[in-house]
């Protein structure tokens, strides 16, 4: 290739610098599947996440829930919101002020801190609001989903009792209460794990 | 190991810098400009100013026998500076990248460098004797994002480079002409320009230590550091046991290990440095009077370390026996 440009007159207006040459080159981001620059998802298939769900839930009844929340974030189910509601269900069933304690226990715990790390994903997968609804179990329920500000958690507090919204409510406090709880001990690098981490649960 | 030299040199983001082998004179990139800094009695001062470039400049290297400064910028170009008696004299490199210009080191050998891009490719520029001018090679498969940083092997045609899509990959950089042919390695015997040694991914955002085995084969072992801290920006092996890490915490860590595993062994930051953080005696009149005009008693806009934000470039700034670093600061 020359390295000499030949210059034409419409080289030489600046009209050339609007061009998306992002479009016009193959190899651009554009153009290829960006999914394709790590390898895929470890597969799993839909028995075994039943499989794990009764195990959990079996442990969570016979009172065993650091074992319970070690099941699941041992194995840790990607792209499925099946598991992300056991996981609810076993954050939700821990008290406040056992946290702490069992947090620092399995951070201790060879491996505990990429355990933390999946614990915080599950975390974060709660960030969208229309999630939790669904993990809640509302769509069951039958309730329709309205997308109006009082879907915050913060909204909540003149609700109703009894109300739906409650549950909503004092669901995401929980789930906020165990963020920071986990921050504290696996420390801001776990967020940006979360983030860059290509492994969404 | 002595506490750390500071030295303020302004009030803008330090982007690269480079120190020469005697280490009298420092290179500072400042927006469009790199400023150099000659060491008179302890302190830097601003001796010379090389303007050549349109864009923020993004990476600055002195080669450390020829005294040759090359730079890159955003404008998408890279100039070597060549020193004479009357100054530097800059020779444009035509890079053909059609992004900007990240990231750029002189190979150990320093008859060419390697010029990382936003446009997928490393440039890796050598001088054509024929037409008296510096040309590019594109590395660029399997390139498939922004390089943000490179690092040579001793044997000048290994280039290791780091990516936005959480990809190290090794390449050889073979230039006919230019290289003498390199002893075999773990990393491959015959290396044509462009053969990949290597390519490994880091998932957990921290620091991940790869050791080859042999050619085509799987690593020996492959060892994920996950700390508690924010991430890194840029790192050194301080010796083959040891590395120096230093990002957005503003501060430098310290790891070690072997195959068998790596930790972290803590900061280089001392504590109880005098002139930060020490604790001014408050009469009750001031502690009132700071509570009333700032609503808080104690002054707390400053770290306690000794950058005041987040630590772009970690460089090697001495090594005999145990390695000095240097940082380059933002402020």
């Amino acid at each position: 290739m020359s390295i000499i440009q030949q210059h034409t007159s419409a080289s030489l207006s600046d009209a050339w610098r609007t061009i998306n040459i992002d479009a016009l080159d193959p190899d651009s981001s554009q153009n290829f599947d960006t999914t394709s620059l790590h390898p895929p998802l470890p597969e799993i298939n839909e028995a075994d996440v039943r499989q794990l769900n009764a195990q959990v839930r079996q442990l969570l009844r016979g009172g065993d829930a650091e074992g319970a929340l070690r099941g699941c974030l041992e194995t840790p189910v990607y792209n499925g919101s099946e598991s992300a509601k056991t996981v609810t269900e076993v954050l939700q069933s821990i008290k406040a002020s056992d946290m702490s304690p069992m947090l620092e226990r399995i951070h201790q715990s060879p491996g505990g801190s990429e355990l933390l790390d999946v614990l915080i994903k599950y975390l974060y997968a709660w960030q969208p609001l229309p999630a939790p609804v669904v993990l809640l179990g509302w769509r069951e329920a039958g309730h329709r989903v309205p997308l109006t500000p009082q879907q915050t958690g913060f909204s909540q507090v003149g609700s109703r009792p009894g109300s739906t919204n409650e549950s909503t409510g004092a669901a995401m406090s929980v789930i906020l209460s165990w963020h920071e709880k986990v921050i504290d001990i696996a420390g801001l690098g776990s967020i940006g794990r979360c983030m860059t981490d290509w492994r969404k649960v | 190991m002595s506490g750390p030299e500071v030295h303020h040199l302004f009030h803008r983001p330090i982007a690269d810098h480079s120190f020469s082998a005697d280490r009298k004179i420092l290179a500072v990139a400042k927006d469009s400009a790199v400023e150099l800094y000659g060491k008179v009695a302890g302190a830097f001062k601003l001796k010379d100013e090389l303007k050549g470039h349109d864009k923020t400049i993004t990476g600055v290297d002195i080669a450390p026998n020829s005294g040759r400064i090359v730079t890159c910028s955003q404008d998408r170009n890279a100039l070597v500076w060549e020193p004479s008696s009357t100054g530097y004299k800059p020779t444009l490199v035509l890079l053909r990248i059609a992004r900007a210009a990240t990231f750029v080191r002189w190979s150990p050998s320093e008859t060419k460098f390697a010029v990382g891009s936003g446009d997928r490719v490393i440039a890796v520029c050598y001088f054509e004797e024929e037409n008296d001018w510096w040309v590019s090679k594109h590395l660029k498969k399997p390139i498939r994002s922004t390089i943000t940083t490179v690092s040579w092997h001793p044997n000048g045609v290994l280039l290791a480079a780091g990516s936005t899509d959480a990809h190290a990959r090794v390449f050889s950089s073979f230039i006919k002409g230019v290289d003498a042919r390199p002893d075999p390695s773990v990393w491959g015997e015959r290396l044509p320009f462009n053969t990949v040694c290597g390519e490994f991914m880091n998932n957990s955002a921290g620091i991940t230590v790869v050791y080859p085995t042999a050619p085509e084969q799987p690593p020996r072992a492959v060892i994920s550091i996950n700390t508690q801290l924010l991430p890194f920006m840029s790192l050194i092996w301080s010796s083959e046991s040891e590395i120096v890490a230093a990002g957005y915490d503003c501060e430098a860590f310290r790891f070690q290990g072997d195959a068998s595993g790596w930790q972290l062994s803590g900061t280089l930051e001392s504590k109880g440095r005098p002139g930060l953080g020490d604790a001014r005696e408050e009469s009750a009149l001031n502690m009132f009077k700071q509570m009333d005009l700032k609503g808080k008693a104690k002054d707390d806009t400053q770290l306690k370390t000794v950058h005041q934000n987040t630590i772009s470039t970690v460089r090697e700034y001495e090594s005999n026996d145990g390695n000095v670093t240097q940082f380059s600061s933002k402020s």
